[in-house]
């Protein structure tokens, strides 16, 4: 009798992420299109979600108004300003609990106190200390992007290999050397995993921020159009705001892909 | 350079690691320090690299370090310690940067170094590009950039596979052959010990003392001819037989302590 | 669950008790069950009245209050059938939702009314010591207001219309809400702010401010109203009939109450005020004292009159500054038949 004969059948399929660079256009132009049917057959009533054409009617109004560059450049300033004064404290905070343990034994309860604040709740006092005007408004944003910063950036230093750092001891590098040539370097994919946090919440802060005593800005305009119930306009700003955050999030990436070539 | 060290003890909180060790490294000797897991080799290392704070006894250097010496005592990683993100060239320079060099005189040596370990071709490469051997070359390369009076050589070829490990230690033999320096070579692997050692120092289950020093008098570059084969092959037999009881106790102790601990 | 438990038993005991003592046609003929969302403000007292008092029960319907925090939740709960009846003010963002049809708007609620301050003007004082003391001189101010399209926004643009000022020389602060108007005006943020009588009279009392002027003193208009869903005017005319009957008790009852004047033309709150002021107590968030409800009882027209022609004016004058959709026409969400009498109809 023969021995039984069994080709060998592959098993190892699946789980493996391949590169479909379609599949993300392919899923927006079916909602899209979803949607819009949704709201022409009368499913989706105009009066709980405009439909898609009356959103891009919106956004044409927006344009053709002239005031879309004011609002997209007042809520970047805002955003830039905010986030840089934010990052720029988080970082100094950040490496500091990360280095010494004085400020990491000191900072870390205070961060853990602060960090869960709703900096909305803040927002009256931000206005008594900084006034309706740019400051209040960038103090949000920068408070609210300062402890991710914090945590992100102290994570990252404290993820750093102890043994590059004995290394540089052992020869002979000093402590701002150190900082500079291996902690710095070998944080920097932490941080920046932290920046496209503290990217995000700068813009969820934006409508936050410019709920007071302006009109100009993509915040102001989604609540503008809220209060006036006009979901057309609602939607066109939300719309412009997730623009922001793929233009925020596309910048980012190139940023890591050149400073983190070396992963 | 020499070494010379007294009596030195070492404990982390109540636990000793190390007790009464004694030991004179000759100029241009390399020394093994061999021992069971856990006996504190890595941590006399450590001591006398300044990365660990002295607390018994004493240890010193005598004479002057070699002429552009930068950093007299350097140290050879097991896990090689290179920066990620700069490629070998700036991985060799990190030793020499903060150091009052010109740049003409910075990139001599590192070209020197790169060659001396067969990294010329390699000096634009990422470490994450680079074998195991390949990275501790670097390692190495980054080691005698800097002139070192003497070596601590901390496990540096236990992270490589058997085949590597070879070609390493015959390259650490050319380097050697051009110059030597005094060097501590930590292992646990006997015959690296053999095959590179002056003298290898035998310590003893924890807290490591002192258990034998056993000198090896074939002069290290003739070892690799047959005819002292057999005569190594003894040594390593006699060091097998002094740390084998050791190990096997301290094997069970380090269970003893994962069920405690 | 304990308190569930003890309301649950509480109730059970309510029923028992009703089924000793009611007479058995009430009981035959179950109540129509229905709700209304609304702000805990005085000005839904009359609704508020007409619950406690049974002016609902009598026309048998079982009404639930619905305590609302934002004006703007309670068109939008009306529009989505989440509430039968609804009775705020109006805004940009109402009238918006009223033109897509979802809502009619069928009685009267709050309105400016000569000698009843209600909405006051009221300068910080470092604009007031430099010489701004009349509504008439708005031009050039930066203003706190709560939202753009508010009712605050509308009180300046009929302000500019008949000043003959230019409402975009009024810097227009929109900060959400009243506290945060009444901080910013006290902050020195802007030169003057728009705010209900007591909080005007607070703010005046702490020195943060100076009241310059009433609302009613310069121009009148209808702030709100009482508006349910079209489908319900279509469907259940006979319901939404009995619904606004009893409101118009409670709106003539608060009116007894709390719009009295005297012979000399001075506002008097009597017995009947005291015997109402309990159940502003009740509804009324925060709890006011009767103090303040002398304050802050703005005028209601007692039958729920509407000033028709203002609401169109309202409309007209949002879709000029661009908050309404052209599209909306007050037309189709006023059904006035359901209140005799309505007030200054267009030609």
């Amino acid at each position: 009798m023969a021995e039984p004969r069994t080709r060998i059948a592959f098993r190892g399929g699946g789980f493996v992420l391949g590169n479909r660079r379609w599949a993300p256009w392919i899923a927006f132009v079916i909602i899209i299109a979803g949607w819009e049917a949704a709201s022409l057959s009368g499913l989706l009533p105009a009066l709980f979600m405009p439909a898609p054409h009356e959103v891009i009617a919106a956004l044409r109004d927006l344009v053709n108004s002239g005031k879309l560059g004011n609002h997209i450049g007042a809520s970047l300033y805002r955003v830039l300003v905010g986030w840089a004064l934010g990052t720029s404290c988080g970082l100094v905070a950040g490496f500091a609990m990360g280095v010494f343990s004085m400020a990491r034994a000191a900072g870390l309860p205070v961060v853990a106190a602060l960090f869960p604040i709703p900096k909305i709740a803040l927002l009256p006092l931000l206005i008594l200390w900084f006034g309706i005007g740019e400051p209040s408004k960038v103090a949000t944003i920068a408070l609210g992007v300062f402890f991710p910063t914090v945590v992100s950036t102290f994570s990252a230093v404290d993820a750093v290999p102890r043994n590059l750092i004995r290394m540089a001891q052992s020869f002979g590098l000093g402590m701002p050397d150190i900082l500079r040539k291996v902690v710095w370097p070998g944080a920097l994919p932490g941080i920046l995993a932290g920046f496209r946090i503290s990217s995000s919440i700068a813009l969820i802060l934006l409508v936050s921020a410019e709920m007071i005593g302006t009109q100009v800005g993509i915040g102001a305009f989604i609540l503008g159009a809220g209060n006036l119930m006009q979901t057309d306009q609602l939607v066109a700003g939300v719309v412009l705001l997730s623009i922001l955050g793929l233009a925020i999030s596309f910048l980012l990436s190139l940023a890591e892909k050149t400073l983190l070539r070396w992963r | 350079m020499r070494l010379l060290l007294r009596q030195v003890g070492h404990h982390y909180a109540d636990l000793p690691v190390l007790e009464d060790i004694s030991l004179d490294v000759a100029q241009g000797e390399t020394v093994a320090i061999i021992g069971p897991s856990g006996c504190g080799k890595s941590t006399l290392l450590n001591l006398v690299g300044g990365l660990l704070p002295l607390q018994q006894g004493s240890i010193e250097t005598l004479g002057a370090p070699p002429p552009g010496c930068l950093n007299p005592l350097t140290f050879v990683f097991q896990d090689f310690a290179l920066l990620p993100w700069r490629d070998v060239a700036g991985n060799v320079a990190l030793a020499l940067e903060h150091h009052d060099l010109s740049r003409v005189e910075r990139d001599a040596r590192i070209q020197d170094v790169l060659a001396l370990c067969g990294l010329s071709d390699f000096a634009k490469a990422l470490p994450k590009q680079l074998s195991g051997g390949m990275r501790q070359r670097v390692g190495i390369a980054r080691a005698i950039a800097v002139r070192p009076a003497v070596l601590l050589m901390d496990e540096p070829l236990s992270a490589l596979d058997a085949q590597t490990r070879e070609l390493l230690m015959e390259d650490l033999l050319a380097i050697w052959g051009r110059e030597r320096t005094t060097t501590l070579y930590v292992t646990h692997n006997l015959a690296e010990a053999v095959r590179l050692a002056d003298r290898v120092m035998v310590l003893s289950r924890r807290p490591g003392k002192v258990k034998t020093i056993i000198g090896i008098p074939i002069p290290v570059l003739e070892r690799g001819k047959p005819q002292h084969a057999a005569a190594l092959a003894a040594l390593q037999e006699d060091l097998w037989q002094s740390i084998k009881i050791e190990a096997q106790v301290a094997d069970r102790e380090m269970l003893g302590e994962a069920q405690h601990g | 669950m304990v308190s569930r438990r003890l309301l649950l038993s509480v109730s059970a005991a309510a029923a028992l008790f009703a089924g000793l003592v009611l007479p058995a046609s009430v009981q035959a003929q179950a109540k129509q069950k229905v709700s209304i969302a609304s702000l805990a403000f005085v000005s839904s007292a009359p609704v508020f009245i007409a619950k406690e008092r049974g002016y609902f029960d009598a026309e048998g319907l079982d009404l639930d209050i619905k305590i609302f925090n934002a004006a703007q939740a309670i068109a939008v709960a009306v529009a989505g059938n989440d509430a039968d009846f609804g009775i705020t003010a109006f805004t940009g963002g109402f009238f918006n939702l009223a033109g897509k049809g979802a809502l009619k708007v069928i009685a009267a609620q709050s309105r400016e009314e000569p000698g009843y301050n209600f909405v006051a003007y009221v300068a910080g004082n470092k604009a007031y010591d430099a010489g701004f003391r009349s509504p008439k001189d708005f031009a050039g101010k930066s203003v706190a207001i709560t939202t753009i399209g508010s009712s605050f926004h509308y009180n300046l643009g009929m302000l500019a219309d008949k000043y003959g000022f230019k409402l975009d020389s009024v810097q227009m602060k929109p900060v959400q809400s009243i506290p945060n108007m009444m901080a910013a005006l006290a902050g020195g943020q802007v030169d003057a702010t728009i705010l209900p009588a007591n909080n005007a009279l607070k703010l005046q009392a702490d020195g943060s401010g100076k009241i310059i002027g009433w609302v009613h003193e310069h121009t009148l208009w209808q702030l709100g109203a009482l508006f349910t869903s079209s489908k319900h005017v279509q469907q259940n005319r006979p319901m939404v009939e009995r619904f606004v009957r009893a409101y118009q008790k409670g709106l003539a009852d608060y009116a007894e109450a709390f719009l009295a004047k005297d012979a000399s033309g001075n506002r008097v709150f009597g017995a009947k005020a005291e015997a109402a002021f309990p159940i502003l107590e009740k509804w009324v968030e925060p709890k006011p004292s009767f103090e303040v409800v002398k304050v802050s009882a703005n005028y209601m027209d007692p039958q729920g009159r509407l000033l028709v022609k203002n609401i169109y004016d309202q409309v007209a004058w949002n879709q000029a500054q661009g908050l309404v959709d052209k599209s909306v026409d007050a037309k189709s969400f006023l059904d006035l038949s359901f209140v005799k009498g309505h007030l200054d109809l267009p030609k």
